[in-house]
């Protein structure tokens, strides 16, 4: 995913970004203090990025990111820039766009947030150690490192915030999959058509299916519409109320509904519970729905001459 | 052809055909079962189908017009076949907990005359 797109599911605008800073106390001092402290890292760039390679490349799990010495030169120049950028003394939409293109890179990789988080502490604790190394005055020190803390803060939560968002976006595009998966509407003959049902229904599907049934009732000018719950594990008050909506708004369009594949164990239940599904034709094989079906549409099933 | 109301109700042979192709508003859903049963009372007829594919929404107010004048056809002797409904219309309805029952259905003008033909034949 374009990391463009992240800036609009996130909602990042300028307004969200201000919040954003002021709950990472990310003053215009600060940014001040990082601009001004660019020389400092200019010099310390190289040595930070290869004490922060030698943490990846030195654990199983980061290494296999790194397939050649290509790979890891062309990283590393990604990573001073990246290191760079926390120096730019500027913290807005540009910013965070440029930032999200890394989170975005590190999502379609698959780099997990674990390695991600912990190759962070150890950038925080190479800056720490340079900048004491580099800075005499020790408060001085302290103050810069505060200040880049707070920038790579925000990072972080930018990119978790873009794991969190592609996720969810998958997961979105998953469950539209199962949706179409799970409502196929079957033609068996003309205007008679099949719904065989497979999984646990719940409302949501539910709603699908009474959708899906009444459109394709509607567009096949169907007669009727044999539903199969043979593959419905459980039917219980709920599912059997949702089936008799169905029912009761196909025959408002003026269709009917066979239900079929109601096995020992269901019709069990359906008595035991005490659902009254006389509103539908009820059968317990699908060979015998459709026949049923069949003559509503003035068909019949017949042997050939012997 | 009657010019009373806003809703057309034309006449073929001894049935009336209503269809209904503007939002039912509370007056005009008044408007249009007077005039359906006026038209009924005039000359003796023996089936009505009602066109609602028009509808994009129908109410409980409507839905209950609708199968309440179905039910003073019928004592007019009248037969009723609602046709045409929407799916969504449909859903709507059944989620209300309006399933009209008692009513006739069919899915299109044609089914529906096919439909109120052999409930006549039946009843003779």
């Amino acid at each position: 995913m374009d990391h463009r797109k992240y800036m609009t599911i996130l909602k990042l605008d300028d307004a969200a970004i201000a919040s954003r800073r002021a709950f990472f106390s990310i003053s215009d001092d600060d940014l001040a203090r990082l601009a001004s402290l660019r020389p400092l890292a200019e010099k310390v760039t190289d040595a930070i990025v290869e004490g922060f390679y030698a943490l990846l490349l030195g654990h199983p799990e980061t290494r296999k990111f790194f397939s050649d010495e290509a790979t890891i030169r062309r990283v590393k120049r990604t990573q001073r820039e990246y290191f760079m950028g926390l120096f730019s003394g500027r913290c807005d939409l540009a910013y965070v766009e440029d930032r999200l293109r890394v989170g975005a890179m590190h999502e379609r990789i698959g780099l997990a947030p674990t390695w991600y988080l912990g190759a962070y502490r150890q950038y925080l604790q190479l800056i720490r150690d340079h900048f004491d190394a580099e800075i005499k005055d020790p408060a001085q020190s302290r103050e810069a490192f505060f200040s880049v803390q707070r920038i790579v803060f925000f990072d972080v939560a930018l990119a978790i915030d873009t794991y969190i968002a592609a996720n969810l976006e998958a997961l979105g595009r998953h469950q539209a999959a199962i949706r179409e998966l799970s409502t196929p509407v079957i033609r068996v003959h003309d205007r008679v058509l099949l719904l065989p049902l497979i999984g646990a229904v719940d409302s949501h599907r539910a709603q699908q299916i009474m959708e899906s049934v009444l459109t394709h009732v509607v567009e096949a000018q169907a007669r009727c519409i044999i539903i199969d719950i043979a593959g419905v594990p459980v039917v219980d008050t709920r599912v059997a109320d949702h089936l008799l909506k169905t029912a009761a708004a196909v025959r408002l369009l003026g269709a009917e509904v066979v239900l079929t594949g109601i096995t020992a164990q269901v019709a069990r239940t359906m008595v035991q519970l005490g659902l009254d599904v006389s509103s539908m034709h009820t059968v317990s094989r699908l060979s015998d729905g459709i026949e049923l079906a069949l003559g509503m549409v003035g068909k019949s099933i017949t042997n050939k001459g012997s | 052809m009657s010019v009373h109301g806003p809703i057309p109700i034309l006449r073929i042979g001894s049935t009336l055909l209503v269809s209904i192709q503007l939002e039912l508003r509370d007056a005009v859903a008044d408007a249009f079962q007077a005039d359906v049963l006026s038209a009924i009372e005039k000359r003796g007829t023996t089936g009505l189908v009602v066109d609602i594919s028009g509808l994009d929404m129908v109410d409980t107010y409507v839905a209950r017009i609708l199968a309440e004048t179905g039910r003073m056809a019928k004592l007019m002797g009248t037969s009723t076949v609602l046709v045409g409904m929407r799916p969504e219309v449909a859903a709507t309805l059944v989620r209300m907990g309006y399933g009209m029952e008692g009513v006739r259905t069919a899915l299109d003008l044609d089914a529906g005359l096919a439909l109120l033909g052999h409930v006549i034949a039946q009843r003779k």
